[in-house]
């Protein structure tokens, strides 16, 4: 597997009076083309952060360290006109609400077609063209028209149809979906997963899904990684981290999902918060919350280890890991 | 800061105005235009007078005036955008059209109307000034109260019995407060402005008081003697401008939307 | 309408039920002492009659667009407004031009560069502009500009060795234009210059501080996010997606505007000697000239109302979630 985007000790920061104050700590990861790849957590474990961070768009005053390689080229170091370049061109973005994610004020031609215009300098002429082409391939019904309309006029999971197609557009090979589905009812979602699934295979895509929602990974991700409190806790292919799950918080989230075949079993939730950058806890950031924590737990930050399976994870407790440790 | 700092100066100087001024401010005893010198830092005027103790004397009738006028302004504007925001109907729509009638005539020229007809005069000016400032409080209070009433938490406490004047007592008054001081201290920044400009155009204060715009209208006819016109008026731009300030820190800190901001949510 | 009826009521109110004597204010010291002149007076203008007569007379050559005739200039209003509100039109739209593209881009700025340097000295600047007394600027700029510099004519609307150009629009820069006339074009244009900035000084600042906040909200949506992802420069980013947005909240401080302008012009006209509405209105309002503060207030509502009703069509055209509702 040659990977597309190689991402090594990513880590986001912000510099505040009282020092560093840490977001992302540390995350590495693969992904390869035509893969999807599942980013998964609660919200405020640094999922979003970890891929603004890959286009750049982190809120003025975010610091980044490690290096994002995407075709020799490191991400993280792209600045001004370069960084533009690969936003839109080489890696996109489909964002979680699309209420708010498109211009309400603005044509769906004109804000699908300004960056062909501008990334590729196509014409007026062959950018229309190519947007109705975009709109077929996410299966917009009328495209001509729909050009022709305002976000306002159309349905969330239109909406969110037309985000993808704007995402589409440059042909980049890289695309991230943030919670692409959260804002939308379940039968629309299966739609839009559907579609992303399909683009992913059709056209050698490399898409990172992020979402809280172990379920739609399961049915698409090829593989996944979780993430809690800034740093990654278990990652691997998704056949083990799911079907298998090891870390304690993974099981947690598993054992919170609805189970289609066992209706009558009851939700076990998480018990506590998940912790902020603001309080994190030293060692690992779970253990305040997690069933297994041992005394080891409260003070050093468990390193990611590989299993032989195949996956990675950061749990002292767990016994394969203490047996593979050093 | 700034804002605070500087309109609690001014404050100062007009309460200790009889004090610190070199010279009487009516006193005709030195030369005339003499420009500004260590015996009179910012000079004399056309009939002797020393502009600095004429500048810290008119402290003494900008400020006070300003503020009772702000004060009355509020009363009236007020009472009326209380009473239809929380009455509503046929008051709502008289107070509203009133409002909006006097917004659509510029002020200056509604004032000027006014004081001609009551005569030139300071206290004529002030009443004029009133006259055609109460709308904003109206419309702010007015809006303040509607909002809160319809807000959830009214709403709860009308379900839990509580009357609706308990309601406006207890929920609405303190969210009407923060941006009532707000308005207050940008309002008085402009009844400043208002006030001088009628006494600038000889509606406001008569010749021998030291007000600041009347004395800014003297200057204009000796341009020769620039410092007779310039200074007071620099002493109405820093007045203005502390109030200013203080009306946009104060928004900043009343703003909720900011105050989340500024706890880094 | 209800507009104009309760300007007309208000400020016929205003000039009936006060001490002011308009005979004695109007026919000056001398004349006055003479009560056959006072009557005489009285009865050319209908003073005798009761109050409300007079008012109804008065509405009725309203309705037909007769203002009456001004008790200062003996002419009919209608062509004393005539022949003054080109001159304040010019200067008028000149200044809110020079607000709106100082401020507006002034705004943007401090929005985005927002809490650094340049945004601590455009607040300064901005709340400066709306707290300096516009008489004084303008003496502050007549005195260095045209008495120690003179780089700018002191005051008029043209030299007055010019001939004012063929009257077209009665903006004499506009008819100078037309006209071909380039001198006369240059020379109003130096006329104008001056109290068109010092008139501008305010509405500048107000703009600016409203953009700022207006774009800083803006800044907050998730979809400038989407179009920083598709890769767009950052000033297409502001000026496009950002102030389009931000533009409705901003117009409507600008149609507001058109008020503090008009309060402007009192005072920038008289020192500037400019033959505009402004003048005009302060004579009116001193002489007690009913019928010329009636005409004055009149235009000056209709303004108001053909402004607001612009912003709303402005609306529609920059928001199409308006068009629908």
């Amino acid at each position: 597997m040659t990977s597309l985007l190689s991402v090594r000790d990513l880590r986001v920061w912000l510099d505040t009076a009282r020092g560093p104050l840490s977001i992302v700590d540390g995350v590495s990861f693969d992904i390869a083309a035509g893969q999807v790849f599942g980013l998964a957590g609660e919200s405020g474990s640094g999922k979003t952060i970890t891929t603004l961070a890959l286009l750049g768009l982190l809120p003025a005053g975010a610091r980044t360290g490690g290096s994002a390689m995407l075709d020799g080229r490191d991400l993280l170091a792209a600045r001004g006109a370069r960084m533009r370049r690969i936003r839109g061109r080489e890696v996109a973005m489909v964002f979680q609400d699309p209420m708010s994610s498109l211009h309400p004020m603005l044509t769906i031609e004109r804000q699908l077609t300004e960056h062909l215009r501008h990334q590729l300098g196509m014409g007026r002429r062959e950018a229309h063209g190519r947007a109705v082409e975009l709109l077929t391939e996410v299966r917009i019904p009328d495209p001509e028209a729909a050009l022709r309309g305002y976000p306002h006029q159309f349905s969330g999971g239109m909406r969110q149809r037309i985000q993808i197609a704007i995402g589409l557009a440059c042909e980049p090979r890289l695309l991230v979906a943030d919670e692409p589905t959260t804002a939308l009812d379940v039968t629309v979602q299966a739609g839009i997963l559907r579609l992303l699934h399909r683009l992913c295979r059709e056209k050698d895509l490399a898409v990172i899904l992020i979402t809280h929602d172990l379920g739609v990974l399961s049915a698409l991700a090829d593989t996944v990684t979780v993430m809690y409190a800034g740093r990654v806790v278990e990652s691997g292919p998704t056949a083990q981290v799911m079907g298998r799950a090891r870390h304690p918080y993974t099981r947690g989230l598993i054992d919170s999902l609805p189970h289609p075949e066992a209706a009558d079993r009851a939700l076990v939730p998480i018990a506590g918060d998940p912790a902020g950058p603001e309080s994190r806890p030293p060692g690992c950031a779970f253990h305040p919350r997690c069933r297994f924590s041992e005394p080891p737990c409260r003070t050093a930050v468990p390193p990611l280890v590989r299993i032989d399976d195949g996956r990675e994870m950061a749990c002292p407790v767990d016994p394969l890991v203490a047996s593979l440790a050093p | 800061m700034v804002g605070f700092v500087l309109a609690a100066s001014w404050l100062v100087i007009a309460l200790l105005a009889p004090w610190i001024s070199p010279y009487d401010p009516l006193a005709q005893g030195a030369g005339l235009y003499q420009s500004p010198s260590t015996g009179h830092i910012l000079g004399t005027d056309e009939l002797g007078r020393d502009v600095l103790s004429r500048l810290l004397w008119g402290a003494r009738i900008s400020i006070p005036l300003a503020m009772l006028l702000v004060g009355l302004a509020f009363t009236i504007g007020g009472t009326l955008g209380g009473l239809a925001g929380y009455l509503g109907g046929w008051v709502d729509e008289l107070v509203m059209r009133g409002a909006d009638f006097v917004f659509a005539v510029p002020t200056i020229l509604l004032a000027m109307a006014v004081v001609a007809a009551l005569g030139p005069g300071l206290l004529h000016a002030v009443l004029a000034v009133v006259l055609v400032s109460w709308p904003g409080h109206a419309r702010v209070v007015r809006g303040l109260v509607r909002t809160t009433m319809q807000s959830e938490y009214v709403a709860v406490g009308r379900l839990l019995g509580s009357p609706t004047h308990r309601a406006l007592a207890v929920d609405v008054l303190p969210n009407v407060a923060g941006p009532v001081i707000v308005l207050a201290a940008l309002e008085t920044g402009n009844a400043i402005l208002l006030l001088s400009a009628l006494s600038f155009l000889g509606l406001g204060a008569r010749p021998p008081a030291a007000e600041w715009g009347s004395m800014v209208s003297t200057g204009a006819q000796h341009f020769e003697a620039w410092w007779i016109g310039v200074f007071p008026g620099l002493a109405i731009v820093t007045v203005v401008l502390a109030f200013n300030f203080l009306g946009d820190s104060l928004r900043d800190a009343f703003d909720p939307k900011a105050i989340i901001k500024a706890r880094g949510a | 309408m209800f507009l104009c009826l309760g300007v007309s009521l208000m400020a016929f109110v205003l000039t009936h039920v006060v001490p002011g004597d308009v005979a004695v204010a109007n026919l000056g010291d001398r004349a006055s002492s003479d009560p056959v002149a006072v009557r005489l007076y009285r009865e050319h203008f209908g003073l005798d009659k009761p109050l409300p007569v007079q008012y109804a007379v008065y509405l009725g050559r309203l309705v037909h667009g007769d203002l009456g005739e001004s008790e200062q200039s003996r002419r009919a209003v209608r062509t004393d407004l005539a022949e003054y509100i080109p001159a304040t039109a010019e200067l008028a739209i000149t200044s809110m031009v020079l607000a709106c593209l100082l401020g507006i881009t002034l705004g943007v700025i401090a929005a985005v560069r927002r809490n650094r340097l340049s945004d601590q000295v455009l607040r300064v600047v901005s709340l400066g502009g709306m707290s300096t007394p516009q008489f004084w600027l303008a003496l502050v700029a007549l005195y260095v500009f045209f008495y120690r510099l003179s780089w700018v004519p002191g005051s008029g609307r043209l030299d007055a060795a010019v001939q004012p150009p063929p009257r077209l629009t009665g903006l004499f820069s506009v008819d100078a234009l037309a006209a071909g006339q380039l001198d006369v074009l240059v020379n109003s244009v130096q006329h104008l210059v001056l109290p068109a900035c010092v008139l501008a000084a305010f509405n500048m600042g107000l703009f600016t501080r409203f953009t700022r906040s207006a774009v800083l909200e803006v800044l907050e949506n998730d979809y400038v996010r989407t179009a920083r992802a598709k890769g767009l420069p950052e000033l297409t980013v502001v000026f496009r997606h950002v102030l389009r947005a931000a533009s409705p909240p901003i117009l409507t401080v600008v149609g507001l505007a058109f008020g503090n302008v008009m309060t402007g012009t009192v005072l920038v006209e008289n020192i500037f000697s400019w033959p505009g509405i402004g003048q005009y209105s302060y004579r009116s309002a001193t002489a007690l000239d009913l019928p010329a503060i009636v005409g004055v207030m009149l235009f000056v509502a209709i303004v108001y109302i053909l402004v607001n009703m612009v912003v709303d069509i402005l609306y529609g055209v920059i928001d199409p979630r308006v068009r629908l509702a």
